[in-house]
């Protein structure tokens, strides 16, 4: 999701109030995440990031309050007036570039910041923070002859607000874009670095994705522009150029395309083509359980953009180049219902029944759970997130890493592994809790998981404890017995010396041959290790382990 | 006079001035009632009491943490080394936000670099942490004094939840006033028949001689069930709900391939949430086996054609935490796939946790419970989807439920149900849904329409109409007197 902001009043044209403007915009799929007095501002979903723009935007409105262009609006029919050469290195480094010269472009009033805002948001998402789309708004006549496209060791450029010329590597670390994204240039660090640099005849006028010159800086005056987009992906940078070209197309500026030669193998780009899809009569109404006939589900597509051809059995729709989220049917029937009204659709039960039916462990988990509420217990839910110091060193127990599950990477040191025991969350919910009077008891029913050989290995557990000045082992011993019985077995308990617990004072169940429980008092290092001032008794008890 | 008050007073009669841990011994009452007489007759003037009031403070395990270093010190630590570090790459927002606040540091062009009081702070002890390792060895103690003279620095730390004080009062020594004499020998010799006993049952003592009155406004302790977690209970109604309507209750695993949370769901292999900023992944095991190698290869083909960018299996492999439990629904789709006998349409809902790599604070928390649920059948539309949600949602209570479109990389439409909440005056989302892509079902060999959606189940409990509850960390907090004295779940 992204954010965008736009003056009110640019966007409320022909008198719209700001209420139908909201209504408008929520209708196309637009969330509205503020609206003040002079600005709005609106959630675009990932799939369309034509509506990061501006005129991307303005032209949903005005589609589906009514206007559109014809069938075959976006076309550029220039010729190249401008190559760029992409050479040597590049191809291994950041190897795709596009451009396009716009003339008479209208960059007046808030429109300048609009498509400044428009090109980085849309690097910033479709273009994955610039590692896969990046673009570059120049000032078309403050750029000497044909350009070059490649990979340099090093080099030289004024970045944009600077004075002064600067090497690469200081760009890198002094400019702040150069700061924000070094990630995207690939072996950034080493001495193999190789930075994608666009070049004209006379200096180097983009440190690629990192920042223009200032020598081609665009201002509100400016009428004509070179734009460059460079990716890593193919599919990504037509897509990207189209889109660019229809929001300056739509606009009334015009567009040239640039030859882009790749050792020789030339190709011009944006090349702006229609998508045609076919859809089949009642396919839409079909889908959405809606019946609106043939004339109104074409209007409705219309209203989305799209201009409709051939009738009969299908529908043949042109989806404008601009819309490059479109793969095929499902995302046009999406925009008929969209344009129909969510809100207007009638519910509608679905014929035929089905039985419900629980799931048997769920069913278990609750029975056991009113069993240890009958006990006295009180129900905790921990997370199954934790670290180390929780999860083995307060316990007084340790691991090697390879048996448990390890986080790669998290925001907080809190969170470095998944539990492989329960007990260490109750107790904390008991220090958690010394406002409470006394008993405490406690129980949490929960998965815990450890690693073996590789895989993991989940099991379902029980943990109790009880909190109070009297709190011992007959205790905590009669409580796991009275769970046993209710679990059904025939179970034998031994002595064990689980460090968690005082040595002699500490059991381990069997139940039907297999070491299904420990008990017994916890120890007092435990407990000062949790911050808990009066006798536990615990017991952890394994349910079901794969 | 009640009988606490005349055992109290006959105690002091006796020895004229006495502790709290006296009285508790000699009378064998409990200590709230020991707090009600007195005070009682404090008021009455038959004694004069003595209180006592401290300050407790209790280190929180973050804190416990902090006492080696502070992050704030860890990260101008490494600005000593690295001079330089650029505001995005900082994860950690808290330590930038107190060495900004303690000067330490300056922000320019998108970096932090280190102040001349940043650098002189390398060599001192800072005075946060000074405090709270002098605060962790009084636990248990009063720590008043300690507090007042260093009250902007123990504010901060409180503010941090680093530390918690508890204010406690008690009694320290009663004595009895003149008055209290007096009332003294005013107490009946025989005060009528106390506690009923076996023997007394038997006996015919109770024919002739009178009961004694008890004070029925006397404050007694009080009883709190146990309970199961509200989260459970609230489960319980969901999966009530879902009953009802014809749904299957269906589980699968936490730990999670990619390929299974996101690939089989078309979710793009660049997709900004499958970043490590926003997913947990697993350094051990990195990777899982994916079972199924003709799903696989139907996966991968769905993959190439529609995103048309390349798809890596080590990456489908990658192991995580699962970050929704649609994940749990793809699984069902494929085995009703292979499923020789199936009646249509079928309606399968999970219930389950689901995580998000979120720092955790008063707000955020990163394990959070999900609905998901499919329909599968024939013929199935938008308008019943609409229906089944609809018809759930007003199960639970909220019957201004609303609808608007979205966008998920698995259904076509796509669409969110909310609700207006007039209170915060902001609408809450409900729930995502939408009808499964076809490339999905295809992919599946499921040659089905499938409905599907997916919600929250905690951020229902914020909702005054189903519980109320403040905040999610509060009702994952698992503080003991919540949890006996919480309301109840209301549908």
């Amino acid at each position: 999701m992204a954010i965008v902001a736009f003056d009110l009043k640019d966007l409320q044209k022909a008198n719209r109030s700001k209420e139908k403007l909201e209504d408008v915009l929520t209708r196309i799929g637009v969330e509205v995440e503020e609206l003040s007095k002079e600005e709005i501002k609106v959630n675009i979903t990932p799939n369309r990031p034509d509506l990061l723009d501006f005129v991307g935007l303005s032209r949903a409105i005005e589609h589906f309050t009514g206007a559109r262009p014809k069938d075959s609006f976006y076309k550029i029919e220039n010729k190249p007036a401008l190559t760029i050469n992409a050479t040597g290195q590049i191809k291994s480094v950041r190897p795709f570039i596009a451009g396009m010269i716009v003339k008479n472009a209208n960059l007046s009033g808030n429109r300048l910041k609009y498509l400044i805002n428009f090109t980085e948001k849309f690097a910033e998402t479709y273009g994955r923070k610039r590692k896969k789309i990046a673009i570059g708004v120049h000032n078309l006549s403050a750029i000497e002859g044909n350009l070059t496209y490649e990979a340099a060791k090093e080099g030289k450029i004024t970045p944009l607000g600077s004075k002064k010329s600067m090497a690469f590597d200081r760009v890198m670390k002094e400019h702040a874009k150069g700061v924000t994204y070094q990630d995207t240039v690939p072996n950034y660090g080493s001495k193999s670095v190789l930075y994608p640099v666009l070049k004209d005849e006379k200096k180097t006028i983009a440190l690629i994705p990192i920042t223009n010159c200032e020598e081609t800086k665009v201002t509100e005056k400016t009428k004509d522009l070179f734009i460059d987009i460079t990716s890593t992906s193919q599919i990504s940078i037509r897509n990207s150029a189209a889109v660019i070209a229809c929001s300056f197309l739509y606009a009334g500026a015009e567009v040239h395309p640039v030859g882009i030669t790749y050792d020789r193998q030339g190709e011009e780009i944006p090349k702006l083509e229609y998508q045609e899809v076919k859809v089949a009569m009642n396919r839409a109404e079909r889908t959405i359980g809606i019946i609106t006939g043939r004339h109104n589900v074409i209007d409705l597509a219309n209203r989305m953009g799209y201009t409709a051809a051939k009738y009969g059995p299908n529908v043949l729709f042109y989806v404008p180049p601009y819309r490059i989220d479109v793969l095929d049917e499902q995302d046009i029937v999406e925009d008929i219902a969209i344009a129909y009204g969510y809100d207007r659709i009638i519910p509608l039960a679905i014929s035929g029944v089905s039985v419900g039916m629980s799931n048997e462990a769920t069913d278990y988990e609750n029975k056991l759970a009113s069993a240890m509420v009958g006990l006295g217990y009180t129900e905790a839910i921990n997370s199954i997130l934790t670290n180390e110091e929780m999860n083995f060193k307060n316990m007084r127990t340790t691991s090697k890493q390879k048996d448990y599950a390890m986080i790669a990477e998290s925001k907080t040191n809190a969170i470095t592994m998944l539990r492989t025991v329960i007990l260490p969350g109750i107790l904390q919910d008991l220090s958690a809790s010394a406002n409470a009077t006394m008993p405490q008891r406690i129980f949490e029913i929960g998965r815990t998981f450890t690693v073996k050989n590789g895989k993991i290995k989940e099991s379902k557990r029980l943990a109790i404890a009880s909190e109070h000045a009297k709190a011992d082992f007959s205790e905590i011993k009669s409580v796991v017995e009275a769970i046993l019985r209710y679990m059904e077995g025939s179970y034998k308990i031994e002595n064990d010396n689980d460090a968690t617990f005082i040595q002699g004072r500490c059991a381990r169940v069997t139940l039907d041959g297999k070491v299904s429980a420990v008990f017994g008092e916890v120890h007092p290092e435990v407990l000062r290790n949790f911050g808990i001032e009066e006798p536990v008794v615990a017991a952890e008890i394994i349910l079901k382990e794969e | 006079m009640h009988e606490y008050e005349a055992r109290v007073l006959g105690l002091l009669a006796k020895n004229k001035s006495v502790s709290l841990e006296e009285i508790e011994e000699s009378t064998g009452l409990g200590k709230d009632s020991i707090f009600w007489a007195v005070e009682s007759l404090s008021k009455a003037g038959a004694v004069s009491v003595k209180k006592e009031g401290a300050k407790l403070v209790q280190v929180s395990e973050e804190g416990k943490r902090y006492k080696k270093e502070f992050p704030e010190e860890a990260l101008i630590g490494r600005l000593k080394a690295a001079k330089k570090e650029k505001i995005s790459s900082i994860k950690d927002q808290i330590a930038l936000g107190w060495a900004k606040r303690n000067n330490w540091v300056k922000m320019q062009e998108g970096s932090v670099s280190l102040t001349d009081e940043g650098t002189k702070a390398l060599g001192k002890e800072y005075q946060q942490r000074a405090l709270l390792s002098e605060l962790d060895s009084m636990e248990g103690m009063d720590v008043n004094d300690i507090l007042e003279k260093n009250k902007e620095v123990a504010t901060a730390l409180m503010k941090r939840n680093l530390i918690s004080i508890k204010q406690k009062t008690t009694i320290r020594e009663v004595a009895i006033t003149k008055l209290g004499s007096d009332l003294v020998s005013k107490i009946p010799k025989d005060l009528g028949i106390g506690a009923l006993t076996k023997d007394l049952i038997k006996g015919s003592e109770w024919k002739t001689k009178p009961f004694r009155p008890y004070d029925i406004n006397a404050p007694t302790e009080a009883s709190y069930p146990a309970r199961p977690h509200p989260v459970r209970e609230f489960i319980n109604v969901i999966r009530q709900k879902w009953f009802e309507m014809g749904f299957i209750e269906v589980e699968g695993p936490i730990i999670e391939s990619a390929f299974w949370n996101f690939d089989a769901l078309f979710s793009p292999q660049d997709h900004p949430t499958r970043d490590m900023q926003d997913t947990f992944f697993l350094s051990n095991p990195k990777q899982l086996t994916i079972e199924d190698i003709e799903l696989m290869n139907n996966v991968r083909e769905m993959h190439l054609a529609g995103w048309k960018e390349s798809w890596s299996e080590e990456l489908a492999r990658s192991a995580v935490l699962r970050t929704h439990t649609t994940s749990v629904s793809a699984r069902y789709m494929k085995k009703l796939a292979k499923a020789m006998e199936s009646t249509f349409p079928t309606r399968m809902f999970s219930i389950g946790s689901v995580f998000r790599n979120e720092s955790i604070d008063y707000k955020h928390i990163a394990e959070l419970r999900q609905y998901d649920g499919i329909i599968v059948g024939d013929n199935l539309t938008l308008a019943n989807l609409i229906y089944t949600l609809k018809s759930f949602y007003s199960k639970l209570g909220l019957d201004d439920v609303r609808m608007r479109p979205s966008y998920f990389p698995f259904t076509e439409p796509s669409i969110e149900f909310f609700y207006y909440d007039n209170e915060r005056d902001t609408t809450v989302e409900l729930c995502g849904g939408g009808i499964i892509r076809k490339e999905i079902t295809k992919a599946m060999g499921l040659n089905k329409t499938v409905l599907a959606w997916g919600g929250g189940v905690d951020r229902l409990l914020l909702n005054q109409k189903i519980f109320g509850v403040e905040s999610l960390p509060l009702l994952y907090k698992n503080d003991i007197a919540w949890l006996r004295a919480r309301g109840n779940i209301k549908v």
